[in-house]
């Protein structure tokens, strides 16, 4: 058996393995996907300290949403900024609501099909909000978090802080139960 | 060469599992779904019969080029039967997901270079150079079908696009098949045809046993109907609503961070 041919069959074995792990991975991640349900979805939201989120993002926004422009915004440093989000980890946090966000948008669409439109534009949304936190972990990847931190990182913070504070009002509207450990939570 | 009863049997049984599968296909009305994918069967009766006619009362010369002919059609359609999973699954709207299209390029791309790079280590052993075009050709493209259907699923997932109920057992018995069919391609390249002919011959059958079994799985999920959809409670149409005006201010507010 020549090497070239020792080298095809172990590629090959290689390859086939390969596919075969990377189907069945996804595979069930795709059918506990189609398992869950609206409110244990909604339940995945990650816990976070609060607090310092939304000192964090008040000091660029103020509660409507609106960019703050008085002489008193924007005054955190960025080591400041950083100690308040607990790293990488707080941009994390917003990554792991978007993929929630996604997560809602499969279930709508898999079983109400009449909903189609709202939920695609959901998916897109999240997974756009997804690609710019992408940026910033590249950022950090690279070494020019620093420089780029509080370009990118305050206004994903504020972003997080509005998206929570927004879904907990929905769960406010519809007095769910679970609305009390949500709070404790978030 | 001389067939053998068991060579007859596949023929048959191949032959009579793509006629059920089309009757289903038809009387299920899964072929408005599925228009391609219904050619795809169609051509694979239509080979069955035409190589019979041909074996019976052509030459052998007019034989191989038939059933290499149809080898052709055959992985073309097939490649069609993939854009038409891809397309019923990341078209939710009618247009191609805006998310996916580096992933798409990247994903065929991908494919395409392992499965070349794969396909130029196999050096099988063959009288004629067109003997190696065909093994070489043939691993190819199942190489490619097997990534392209792998591919589907991350793809998939990661979007967070839901499969319909026969998109996905369509897609998943021709891709179990398509990753079968890579070791049964990458067998022939390792026997070539100058050696064990038989060992050859085995394998081919084996594949042929996986594919009647991949048209018995379709037959069976394609007559069954889909779930039926629910109806979206008022509440949580709300809900959505809102959670998509959130999303929307959220990624305008970013952007203009961004700018």
């Amino acid at each position: 058996m020549s090497t070239r041919t020792v080298y095809f069959i172990v590629a090959v074995a290689i390859f086939v393995l390969a596919l075969i792990a990377i189907a069945i991975y996804y595979y069930r991640r795709s059918q506990k996907s189609s398992q869950k349900n609206w409110e244990r979805l909604l339940k995945r939201l990650t816990a976070v300290d609060r607090s310092s989120i939304a000192e964090v993002a008040l000091d660029i926004i103020d509660e409507s949403g609106r960019r703050r422009k008085d002489e008193a915004s924007a005054v955190l440093e960025s080591e400041q900024i950083w100690k308040m989000v607990g790293g990488l980890k707080g941009l994390e946090v917003l990554e792991a609501n978007c993929a929630v966000l996604v997560d809602l948008a499969f279930y709508v669409q898999q079983w109400y099909p009449e909903a189609l439109v709202v939920a695609e534009q959901l998916r897109l949304s999240a997974r756009d909000i997804e690609w710019h936190v992408g940026r910033l972990k590249s950022a950090q990847q690279t070494g020019k978090l620093e420089s780029a931190f509080t370009m990118y990182a305050q206004p994903a913070v504020a972003t997080y802080y509005l998206m929570t504070r927004r879904v907990l009002a929905l769960y406010e509207e519809r007095n769910l139960a679970m609305l009390a450990d949500l709070r404790n939570a978030l | 060469m001389q067939l053998t009863g068991l060579d007859l049997l596949f023929w048959a049984a191949g032959l009579g599992a793509h006629l059920i599968l089309l009757s289903v296909l038809f009387i299920r009305r899964r072929f408005q779904v599925f228009p391609i994918f219904t050619a795809f069967i169609f051509a694979n009766v239509g080979r069955t019969v035409t190589l019979c006619f041909v074996r019976l009362l052509g030459s052998k010369a007019g034989y191989f080029y038939t059933f290499w002919s149809f080898g052709i059609l055959d992985t073309v359609l097939q490649l069609a039967v993939v854009y038409e999973m891809y397309s019923l699954t990341f078209r939710p709207l009618g247009v191609w997901a805006r998310d996916l299209r580096g992933a798409f390029i990247g994903l065929v791309s991908g494919s395409i270079a392992i499965a070349a790079g794969l396909t130029w280590l196999a050096a099988p052993q063959a009288r004629l150079w067109m003997q190696i075009v065909i093994i070489k050709g043939t691993f190819f493209s199942s190489a490619c079908m097997s990534e392209l259907f792998v591919g589907m699923i991350v793809l998939a997932v990661k979007a967070g696009l839901p499969w319909k109920t026969h998109v996905a057992r369509i897609s998943q018995g021709l891709g179990v098949y398509s990753i079968i069919d890579v070791l049964i391609e990458a067998g022939h390249s390792y026997l070539g045809l100058v050696r064990d002919s038989q060992a050859y011959t085995t394998l081919s059958q084996v594949r042929m046993t996986a594919y009647l079994f991949c048209l018995a799985y379709w037959v069976v999920m394609l007559w069954r109907n889909a779930p039926d959809s629910r109806r979206l409670p008022d509440n949580m149409r709300g809900q959505l609503v809102q959670l998509q005006n959130m999303v929307d201010s959220d990624l305008e507010m970013i952007r203009a961070r961004e700018r």
